[in-house]
């Protein structure tokens, strides 16, 4: 009785694999077909911008699925490339706040909508779409840290301005796959328009930096 | 012999897994409270009469109904067929969301032209709507009260939804956003719009429960095809194609997530 009974598992038991949860395809295979997708499922005014679809070292290292988290040895080197891709500007990293003010509260730019490329002069610093900006600014998204008396906790010194910097050009020289833009390193920004949100969160006086 | 037995048993649980279903809540801000009241007079439930009568009437250039599309259920049956898709379709041999069977339909049974089609699919703001949006909600809405849960009998089936994940947590473009950067925490928001917690159960549930859905601030139908597209957009990426497999595996993966949830469409969104 027993014994049939085993011999019955036996039996069933590809079966059971067949149409159970041993059948879902492996990483690999996913990949590869979820990255084919990709590649044939979107159009574009031009090649070149399609090449935004291609994944750098970094982005692949950072597009975790689910709840595996990054290696040791993964972090480290998400780091090192940021740290690699920053640039400076030729003059001082502070810019002008005014001009910042006004980029962080800029969500438009380098869209793709119905075979057009968004067209501005300059993209916007999104800034206001993730993080509280000046103190009573209702309209903020908080999906990032909130950035109300920045300069006002941290001061306006050098080392402040160069970390303010770095951490907008590439945060992830800091924070390895966090959900903030590297938006120096992709061209979304340009080193100069990074000084005036520099400027716009340490100057003393900036919108950000006062009491309500 | 002792490996089958404990492989079959981790199998079965495995299995098992798959017809939970979370229990759903009420959430009781503000902001919900006004969607609710908006909910209960939604200009969206008059597309559903317009569905209807471009579902059973005569169209395109072959003068035929959908009558003989089949969304799963059989041919014509609609009865809750948009609560079981994505799902593997033998004879295009694809996995398809409500959006590209129906694509398909209008092709093969009514000759549209698939260029056509998609061209006209999304309707601009304001307007009357489309033919696809009202069709897609119609449909949709013959599934209202009915729980969303897809098939993952097929391989394909196992295969796009797992390249929906993928695609899920995939990062790219010049913001470094994939779909998880703003859809994969609670109580987060752009600016002042409420974001969908959807590696969550209870907000994937509300993605795979109200589309399509009214658009306030387009006076029109949007579908979930619509929804991905204005997402892909806001990301700084390229256009996602209508009907592409890219978005049939993100739909997937969403539906599957939150399966077991009752459908009530048209939803209503800001």
């Amino acid at each position: 009785m027993r014994k049939s009974w085993m011999k019955g598992m036996l039996l069933f038991a590809p079966a059971l694999i067949a149409v159970g949860c041993a059948s879902y395809p492996d990483e690999a295979t996913t990949r590869g077909l979820a990255e084919k997708m990709v590649s044939t499922d979107f159009t574009a005014p031009t090649p070149a911008l399609l090449n935004r679809l291609v994944q750098d070292r970094s982005q692949q290292i950072c597009s975790k699925i689910a709840d595996a988290k990054l290696t040791q040895e993964e972090a480290a080197e998400v780091v090192k490339l940021a740290r690699a891709s920053i640039r400076y500007p030729s003059g001082g990293l502070v810019g002008d706040w005014k001009i910042g003010d006004k980029l962080a509260h800029n969500g438009a730019g380098s869209r793709i909508q119905r075979g057009q490329l968004e067209k501005r002069k300059e993209n916007g610093g999104l800034c206001q779409n993730c993080h509280a900006l000046a103190p009573g600014e209702i309209n903020v998204g908080n999906i990032g840290p909130s950035l109300t008396g920045y300069g006002t906790q941290r001061g306006n010194s050098e080392p402040v301005a160069k970390l303010t910097y770095e951490r907008i050009y590439n945060g992830w020289a800091y924070a390895p796959c966090s959900n903030m833009p590297r938006l120096g390193a992709t061209g979304h920004l340009t080193p100069e328009q990074i000084t005036h949100l520099v400027a716009y969160l340490i100057d003393p006086q900036s919108p950000i930096n006062q009491k309500k | 012999m002792r490996m089958n037995r404990g492989f079959a048993a981790a199998c079965l649980a495995c299995c098992a897994t798959w017809g939970t279903v979370a229990a759903q809540d009420k959430a009781g801000d503000g902001l919900a409270i006004g969607r609710q009241m908006l909910a209960e007079d939604n200009p969206g439930e008059l597309w559903i009469e317009q569905g209807k009568a471009l579902f059973h009437g005569l169209h395109g250039p072959r003068k035929a109904s959908l009558e003989r599309c089949d969304f799963g259920m059989g041919p014509g049956k609609l009865e809750g067929a948009a609560a079981q898709l994505p799902r593997y379709f033998a004879d295009t041999d694809k996995v398809q969301d409500l959006e590209s069977r129906l694509l398909t339909c209008m092709v093969q049974i009514q000759g549209f032209q698939h260029e056509d089609i998609v061209k006209r699919a999304v309707s601009p703001a304001g307007s009357n709507g489309s033919d696809v949006e009202a069709l897609a909600l119609y449909i949709t809405s013959r599934s209202n009260g009915m729980k969303m849960n897809p098939p993952l009998s097929h391989v394909k089936e196992r295969e796009t939804y797992k390249a929906g994940e993928y695609l899920f947590f995939r990062r790219s473009g010049q913001t470094d956003f994939g779909c998880v950067q703003c859809h994969g925490e609670a109580n987060k928001r752009i600016r002042l719009q409420d974001l969908l917690h959807m590696t969550d159960k209870k907000g994937a549930q509300e993605v795979a429960s109200t589309w399509p859905a009214y658009r306030g601030g387009h006076y029109v139908i949007r579908t979930m095809q619509w929804r991905l597209y204005d997402c892909f957009w806001q990301m700084r990426l390229p256009e996602l194609k209508y009907g592409s497999d890219t978005s049939i595996a993100l739909i997937s993966y969403l539906h599957h997530q939150g399966s077991g949830v009752m459908i009530k469409v048209p939803g209503f969104k800001r």
